[in-house]
C-alpha cells in the first residue's frame, strides 16, 4: 500500500466523511428509511473514535458504510484515502469488523472460526493457525481453541469475535456496540483488550450507548441522534462545554422551587423524579439550596457524558 | 457496484471461493457419516422397492430390465437431492438463523466469490453422493459399461444446476415453508416425470416438451446411456444442454445474495 501524498504522518486521516447520507428504500423523502442525514467527521490514525447515540441514531448504518458492508447513498466517505463501497477489497483487507451480532460459525470450533477468517485475508493455514494461537493467548481464549462455539459464554464469544476481526492484522478495527449484553467483568476485559490495541497503533471506531465505555476509550466522540451529529469533541471538552463542571442532584423537590432557589448559579434540568443543577460552583449551590429549601438530599458529582447526552438529545442513553 | 439492477451475475471461482469451499468441508467432515446415511435411505429404498419389487411385474423398459432402467436415474436424483436440500436449508440458515454469511462477508470476500464457493462445494457433494451411489450400483451388478467413468461430467453439471436455484430460492424465501414449496412443487414433480421411472413417451405431448426444456431429463438420459453403454452422438447433445443450462443458472443467485448481505 502506497501512502497517500502528505498522509504518512501519524496525523493522517484514516476516515473522512463529508455530507455522508444513507437511506434504505426509495429515497430521503421516506423518513422511515432515512438513517444518516448528512454527517461530517474525520478519524485520525491511532485514535479511538466513538459514535454515541440511542437506538436508531444512525450509528450502525455509519459503521456499516465504513466497513464496506453497505453502499452510501450520497456524500463522500473515504477510508485509507479510498472510496468506501461494498466492492472495495483494498479497504476490507485493512479493516476488521466486530458486528453487533456475533455471526460466529456454530459448526466450527473456535480455532476453525479464526483460521478461516485468516485465510480470507490471504494467509496460508500455517500462518493463520499461528495468528489464531497468538490472538487466543492475548484474549484469554488459549485453552478454548478446540471448543465448539456453542459452548462459549457471552463474554468469551465477544472476545472470539474481536479475535476474529483481528486475524487480518487490521489497521482499523470497527466495533458496533462491542460490550452490549456483557456483564461488568467481561466488559472490563474487552476494554482492556481495546486499549491494548490502541497502544499498538490500531485505529478504533466504536459505537456505544454506554457512557462509561465512551469516556474510557474515546479520544474523540460524536453524539448522534436521528441520523445527525449533534455535537463532537474530546469527551472531557464536550462535557465541560455542554454540561459544565459539576452537577448537583436534588431529590423530592418540585422543579420550579429549585429554579427559584438556584437563581443564576446554575441551570436546572428535570430528570425523572429528581432535578439536576448544572453548575461550576456546586458548593454555593448546595449552600443556597440548604438555606432556601432546608436540609434535603443533595448529591454533588462531576458532570458526565450522560448529562451531555440528555442536554443534546433530551433522552437518556441506552433508551 | 453491488447493483441489484443486474439480475444475472456470474459467480467467481478463485482462492476466496476455495476458502468458502474449505469452510463447508470442515463443517461436513464433522458429521459426514450421518450425512451420507441420510442421503441414501430414499434412493436405496426406491431402488429396492421399485426396481426389485415392482420391477418383477414390469415388462422390460426400452429393452432393459426395469431395475436397470431406473438405477441410473436414481443416481442422478441422489445427487440432485443431496445438492438441493443441503443448499436450500443451509443457505436459508446461513442467511437468516446462524447468519454466518454476514460474518464471512465482513472479511475481504464478495458475494460472487461466496456463491462460487458454495457452487464448488455442491459440485463436490454431487460427485461424492453420486459416486457412493455408483459404488452401490457396481456392487449390485447394475453398471454395464466402462463409459460410466464419464459420469462425473453430468454429476458436476447437476451440482451447479440444482445448487444455484436452491440458493436463489433460499435467498428470496421469507420463511422455511417457502423452501418447502420449492421442494414439493418443483423438485418432486421434476423427479417423478423426468424419465427416471418411465420414458417421456408416456406423457402428454405438452408435458414432454416441458420436461425436455428442463435439465434433469438430460442428466438422466445421459447417465443411463453411460451406465448401460448405449452411447451415441446424442449424448453429446444432452451434455451440451446440461452445460448451457449450468452456465446460465449459475448466474442466478449472486445478485440476490448481494442484496441480502450488502443492503
Amino acid at each position: 500500500m502506497v501512502p497517500e501524498e502528505g498522509g504518512q504522518a501519524e496525523t493522517a486521516a484514516v476516515i473522512e466523511a463529508r455530507g455522508l447520507e444513507k437511506w434504505y428504500g426509495p429515497g430521503p423523502e421516506d423518513t422511515q428509511g432515512y438513517a444518516v442525514r448528512g454527517i461530517d467527521f474525520t478519524v485520525e490514525a491511532g485514535r479511538c473514535f466513538a459514535l454515541l447515540g440511542p437506538n436508531g441514531a444512525g450509528k450502525s448504518s455509519t459503521i456499516r458504510m465504513i466497513s464496506c458492508l453497505t453502499p452510501l447513498s450520497r456524500g463522500m466517505l473515504r477510508v485509507f484515502g479510498m472510496d468506501a463501497h461494498p466492492d472495495a477489497r483494498e479497504i476490507k483487507r485493512r479493516i476488521g469488523v466486530v458486528a453487533q451480532d456475533d455471526f460466529l460459525d456454530p459448526d466450527l470450533t473456535v480455532e476453525e472460526n479464526l483460521v478461516l477468517h485468516g485465510l480470507f485475508y490471504g494467509q496460508n493455514r500455517t500462518a493463520a493457525r499461528r495468528r489464531a494461537a497468538d490472538l487466543a493467548a492475548s484474549l484469554g481464549l488459549a485453552d478454548r481453541l478446540g471448543s465448539a462455539v456453542r459452548a462459549l459464554s457471552g463474554g468469551l464469544r465477544r472476545r472470539l469475535v474481536i479475535a476474529r476481526a483481528l486475524m487480518g492484522h487490521p489497521d482499523l478495527l470497527v466495533l458496533d456496540e462491542p460490550t452490549t449484553g456483557l456483564d461488568p467483568q467481561a466488559r472490563l476485559v474487552v476494554w482492556a483488550a481495546l486499549r491494548a490495541l490502541l497502544r499498538e497503533g490500531v485505529t478504533l471506531v466504536v459505537t456505544t450507548h454506554y457512557m462509561e465505555e465512551a469516556e474510557r476509550l474515546a479520544d474523540e466522540l460524536v453524539v448522534m441522534d436521528h441520523g445527525r451529529i449533534l455535537d463532537q469533541g474530546a469527551p472531557h471538552d464536550l462535557i465541560r462545554r455542554v454540561a459544565g463542571q459539576d452537577v448537583v442532584e436534588v431529590f423530592d423537590v418540585a422543579v420550579p422551587r429549585v429554579v427559584d432557589a438556584v437563581g443564576d448559579l446554575g441551570r436546572v434540568e428535570a430528570r425523572g423524579d429528581a432535578c439536576a443543577v448544572l453548575t461550576d460552583d456546586p458548593a454555593r449551590v448546595v449552600e443556597r439550596l440548604r438555606r432556601e429549601l432546608g436540609a434535603g438530599r443533595y448529591l454533588v458529582r462531576p458532570a458526565d457524558l450522560e448529562d451531555v447526552f440528555l442536554l443534546l438529545t433530551g433522552k437518556e442513553l441506552g433508551e | 457496484m453491488t447493483g441489484g439492477a443486474r439480475p444475472l451475475r456470474w459467480p467467481c471461482f478463485n482462492r476466496q471461493a476455495l476458502v468458502v469451499w474449505y469452510r463447508n468441508y470442515l463443517s461436513w467432515a464433522k458429521h459426514y457419516k450421518s450425512s451420507v446415511a441420510m442421503n441414501f435411505g430414499e434412493p436405496l429404498t426406491n431402488l429396492a422397492a421399485l426396481g426389485f419389487g415392482l420391477g418383477a411385474y414390469v415388462a422390460k423398459m426400452q429393452g432393459v430390465p426395469f431395475v436397470d432402467f431406473i438405477a441410473p436415474g436414481l443416481l442422478v436424483v441422489t445427487a440432485m437431492n443431496a445438492v438441493t436440500f443441503d443448499m436450500g436449508w443451509e443457505a436459508y440458515d446461513r442467511l437468516n438463523e446462524s447468519q454466518i454469511y454476514h460474518g464471512l462477508i465482513a472479511a475481504p470476500l464478495t458475494p460472487a466469490e461466496l456463491v462460487g464457493g458454495e457452487l464448488l462445494w455442491e459440485m463436490t457433494r454431487a460427485l461424492l453422493y453420486g459416486g457412493v451411489f455408483f459404488g452401490v450400483l457396481v456392487a449390485l451388478g447394475l453398471v454395464h459399461s466402462w463409459w460410466a467413468v464419464l459420469l462425473p461430467l453430468p454429476l458436476l453439471a447437476v451440482g451447479v444446476l440444482f445448487a444455484a436455484p436452491a440458493l436463489w430460492v433460499a435467498a428470496v424465501a421469507r420463511s422455511q415453508e417457502q423452501l418447502f414449496y420449492y421442494y414439493t412443487l418443483i423438485i418432486t414433480p421434476l423427479y417423478l416425470f423426468s424419465g427416471v421411472f418411465f420414458p417421456l413417451g408416456r406423457l402428454p405431448a405438452w408435458a414432454a416438451v416441458l420436461i425436455r426444456a428442463l435439465p434433469l431429463y438430460h442428466a438422466v438420459v445421459l447417465a443411463r446411456g453411460l451406465i448401460l453403454g448405449q452411447v451415441g452422438w446424442n449424448l453429446l447433445v444432452h451434455m451440451g444442454w446440461l452445460t448451457a443450462y449450468a452456465v446460465v443458472v449459475a448466474a442466478l443467485p449472486t445478485s440476490v445474495v448481494a442484496r441480502r448481505l450488502l443492503a
